[in-house]
């Protein structure tokens, strides 16, 4: 325990007499949580006949939000409204405990209001999130290394691709503004604290409860929907479905809650002088990205409650013999659902394009293309949701329009290569870990661009749409792209989040291993989805063995490589090099305050004079 | 870095611009760039004819040539973005301490311009290109649906069912006479299909109730693959089977011998 709560030597320990608030922590969070669900599922039961396809739905649906309920009641998230409700409200002195000073490691299993805690909570989560999705990948790939294999039971290959596919969205949703917009962010604007800590503390804790819901579909019989959950699909699928809608659901109100309070954090709480001009990238398009997931998210949950009403109580939202339309479904899910990819990209190509000029040692090249080309991705991507439906008859007549807006996308993506080629030019770029991850985007998002291009076309996705070459194409945007910003993000930060340096050998050595086997396993994919291979599929002919062996290969290696990522982000933690202040030279306010991070950051809150890409020799 | 900086303080924009040809990392760069253009002129020629399966409809060499050319519309963007990345890849800073400052280059507006227009016009040639391939398709298609040969599509889990109104014949494989016009109507009996001849480059999904139709002409004999290509269920990757495209004569006798009554 060197370094966790050093800072708080120079403050007085609270104590607040002994507060009921103090005996509350996730152990009783879980607790209460497993009664609330254990009573809820006995008392339901009772009066429900679980046999029953409907009335099963709604005593696992009940039982699941009351798990939820419980664990947020046996925490402690619901004090401060109840004593709101009776005109009172936290103590100074609670409210000191609540922010974590003077707990060390404790306060990561509490409601914690300190948005540093908040951070670190969310990077442990992400850690899981993908670790579990990532071994589910493994399984998928290994499963189709051959074909014919019985490596597993097309039952169980259903579930692994839809559970693999939304754990993988969740977590790549969270992997940036989760970890660096709750710990960096607030410092980097030079914020005390967030907006509203305490629906910080709820936003992370609410997300907390959906994973062990989701988890639950393992054993309430696995989903066969894929991520998308397409209905009737979803109407007719069996019991773990619930997990899956009750996860969804829980999870739209925990990006609810952080949206808004990154947006109003962002815009209320900037430190003095930092214009709009002067605000960090990543800054921006963490908050663009939050910003569209508040409109977007809604229509998912909104479509997963029908799909609950369709399965609770025979609703017919989405069946067509009582004049529901599976369509709707669609509509709904897409209209989130493409929102939802920039969602996740921009965070990532945002911390990208934070590095490069700290790493070239130049200033951002036109910072005013980066914000317009973020803004256009934003408002093109509502109106493109149905170039995902081409092929579903609904509208043909619109397909030609929502190719347009689908391939004018191009365009201000084009603007964010723009920006770092810019910044590249002229410059000799230290290559560090975190600028590798920029020279893979460069690659990867040219590659997932490019091979977009072809599917938004009508004429060539009448080819490819339903085929492996999609699945390759989003794993080029979302992991070959947004991923690959947060992995440079985590070692561009890690050293401010911890205290220490990421062990820098392992951390290359992760690098080329992860992106050497994604490039294998996708051009395996691209090759097998050109030949005709459709995606989800446990088995497939003969004459997609090469490809598909291909792909498994790269995706062993990519596995190897995160392993290796993982223990260096577990060895450095406690025994890395010890990071100095500022050990990239970088101008933003993150690397002015020490480690620990002190509890209200700043001694001093800070002025801003300028945007901080101040770097380059200026003109003789 | 010592030549760029007299570069950069070149008086007039034109001898700037003559000096620019000049520098070494701008023809590196370009050769760099040269080099990945090429690479991908040649790759999109390539790699698509050669892993796409037989083409047995004029909508599938259409597919397979609109493939070709959006990779080559993207090729020379592949070449200015590698071609830069390259260069500066090769030419990085080594060691643990940070590298020296570069120009404060804070923008150029020229270039900004230069670079979104060119970007605008490469999709707009693409936007224009998937338009005209749309339309003549469907202008097409509108032109054959008079003589067109009616085959309703049902998909069901886990099987597709071909059903021949005009000719009195239900079959699991779909057999279809050469250089004669087709018009699948698809649907569903339980949850959403997708009905994917692949080799005959068209799909489209099956819903419950909403019936969808595509049309294609096939134009040359031999097997292919009809596939589901939205997941199903249990045994999606199990819902497939075989077609043919026949002889007018030889889809005779088959009708014939499937107890239907020939067209």
């Amino acid at each position: 325990m060197t370094t966790l709560d050093q800072h708080v030597g120079t403050r007085p320990i609270p104590n607040p007499k002994k507060s009921f608030i103090t005996k509350l922590n996730a152990g009783t969070g879980l607790i209460v949580g497993i009664i609330f669900a254990l009573l809820t599922y006995r008392g339901l039961s009772t009066v429900l006949d679980i046999s029953v396809y409907e009335l099963n739905n709604r005593v696992l649906l009940a039982t699941m939000f009351m798990w939820s309920i419980g664990f947020l009641a046996g925490i402690g998230a619901f004090i401060g409204p109840i004593r709101w409700l009776i005109g009172e409200d936290l103590t100074a002195e609670e409210q000191l405990y609540m922010a974590g000073d003077g707990q060390g490691i404790k306060r990561y299993f509490k409601y914690c209001t300190d948005h540093k805690v908040v951070g670190i909570q969310y990077l442990w989560g992400v850690i899981v999130l993908l670790a579990v999705g990532g071994a589910m990948a493994m399984m998928i790939r290994t499963d189709l290394a051959n074909p014919g294999g019985h490596f597993i039971t097309p039952s169980v290959y259903n579930s692994l691709v839809g559970l693999h596919g939304i754990t993988m969205i969740i977590a790549l949703i969270i992997v940036a503004t989760g970890p660096f917009g709750n710990y960096i962010m607030p410092i980097m604007i030079g914020a005390a604290d967030m907006a509203f800590p305490r629906l910080n503390a709820l936003s992370w804790w609410v997300l907390f409860t959906a994973i062990p819901v989701l988890c639950s579909a393992w054993f309430l019989g696995g989903i066969p929907t894929g991520w998308t959950a397409y209905a009737p699909l979803s109407v007719q699928a069996g019991p773990g479905m619930n997990a899956f809608i009750a996860a969804i659901i829980i999870f739209a109100i925990s990006t609810a809650v952080s949206g808004a309070n990154i947006t109003a954090t962002v815009i209320t709480m900037r430190a003095k002088g930092m214009t709009w001009n002067r605000v960090p990238i990543f800054v921006v398009g963490a908050t663009l990205s939050v910003a569209m997931a508040i409109p977007a998210f809604p229509t998912f949950m909104l479509s997963m409650i029908m799909t609950a009403m369709d399965r609770s109580f025979l609703t017919g939202f989405f069946d067509a013999n009582v004049g529901g339309t599976g369509w709707l479904y669609a509509h709904l899910f897409w209209i989130m659902g493409h929102p939802e990819v920039y969602v996740i990209l921009l965070p990532g190509v945002a911390i990208l394009i934070e590095i490069v000029p700290v790493f070239v040692r130049k200033p951002l090249f036109s910072y005013t293309s980066a914000i317009v080309g973020f803004a256009g991705i934003v408002g093109l991507s509502f109106l493109v949701w149905a170039h995902h439906m081409y092929m579903s008859g609904w509208m043909p007549m619109l397909n030609g329009p929502f190719m347009v807006t689908t391939e004018m996308i191009s365009v201000p993506t084009g603007l964010i290569f723009l920006v770092i080629l810019g910044t590249l030019w002229n410059g000799k770029p230290w290559l560090k870990v975190p600028m590798l991850g920029v020279y893979a985007f460069l690659w990867n998002m040219l590659v997932g661009g490019i091979t977009g291009l072809y599917l938004s076309d009508v004429p060539a996705d009448m080819y490819l749409h339903g085929s492996m070459y999609v699945t390759a194409h989003f794993h080029y945007t979302l992991m070959g792209a947004a991923l690959t910003g947060a992995v440079a993000g985590l070692s561009y930060w890690y050293p401010k989040m911890t205290g220490h340096m990421l062990h820098e050998r392992a951390s290359y050595i992760s690098f080329w291993l992860v992106q050497i086997g994604f490039q294998v396993l996708y051009l395996g994919m691209f090759i097998a989805g050109a030949e005709g291979q459709p995606r989800r599929v446990v088995d497939y002919a003969e004459q997609f063995a090469t490809s598909n062996k291909i792909s498994t290969m790269g995706a062993y290696t990519i596995g190897i490589g995160f392993i290796v990522l993982l223990w260096a982000v577990i060895h450095s933690w406690r025994h890395g090099k010890i990071a100095p202040m500022n050990p990239w030279g970088a101008k933003t306010l993150e690397w002015t305050v020490p480690y620990p991070v002190p509890l209200v950051n700043f001694d001093t809150p800070p002025v801003v004079t300028s945007d901080p890409y101040g770097y380059g020799r200026s003109a003789k | 870095m010592s030549e760029h900086d007299s570069v950069d303080l070149k008086p007039t924009p034109g001898d700037r611009l003559a000096n620019f040809y000049k520098r070494s990392d701008v023809i590196q760069s370009t050769i760099f760039g040269v080099i990945v253009t090429g690479i991908f002129v040649i790759l999109g020629g390539k790699f698509y004819t050669k892993w796409m399966p037989t083409v047995m409809s004029t909508d599938m060499k259409a597919i397979e040539r609109l493939m070709v050319v959006f990779t080559w519309i993207a090729a020379p963007v592949c070449g200015v973005v590698l071609g830069v990345a390259l260069y500066t890849f090769l030419n990085r800073h080594s060691g643990d301490t940070q590298p020296p400052d570069g120009p404060a280059t804070r923008t150029n507006g020229p270039i900004v311009l230069l670079w979104s227009v060119v970007t605008s016009l490469l999709a707009l040639t693409a936007v224009v290109y998937g338009i005209t391939e749309l339309n003549s398709s469907s202008i097409a298609s509108a032109k054959n649906a008079e003589d067109a040969m009616v085959v309703n599509v049902t998909g069901s889990q886990w099987v597709w069912t071909f059903e021949y109104p005009k000719l009195g014949v239900t079959s699991h494989e779909l057999m279809l006479p050469i250089n004669h016009p087709v018009t699948f109507h698809v649907n569903s009996v339980d949850v959403n299909h997708s009905f994917w001849p692949v080799q005959l480059g068209v799909k489209v999904d099956a819903n419950k109730v909403a019936e969808t139709t595509a049309e294609t002409t096939p134009n040359k004999l031999g097997e292919f693959d009809v596939k589901c290509a939205e997941l199903c269920g249990l045994y999606h990757a199990y819902m497939e089977t075989t077609g043919e495209v026949m002889t007018v004569d030889d889809f005779n006798n088959w009708v014939v011998a499937q107890g239907g009554h020939s067209a």
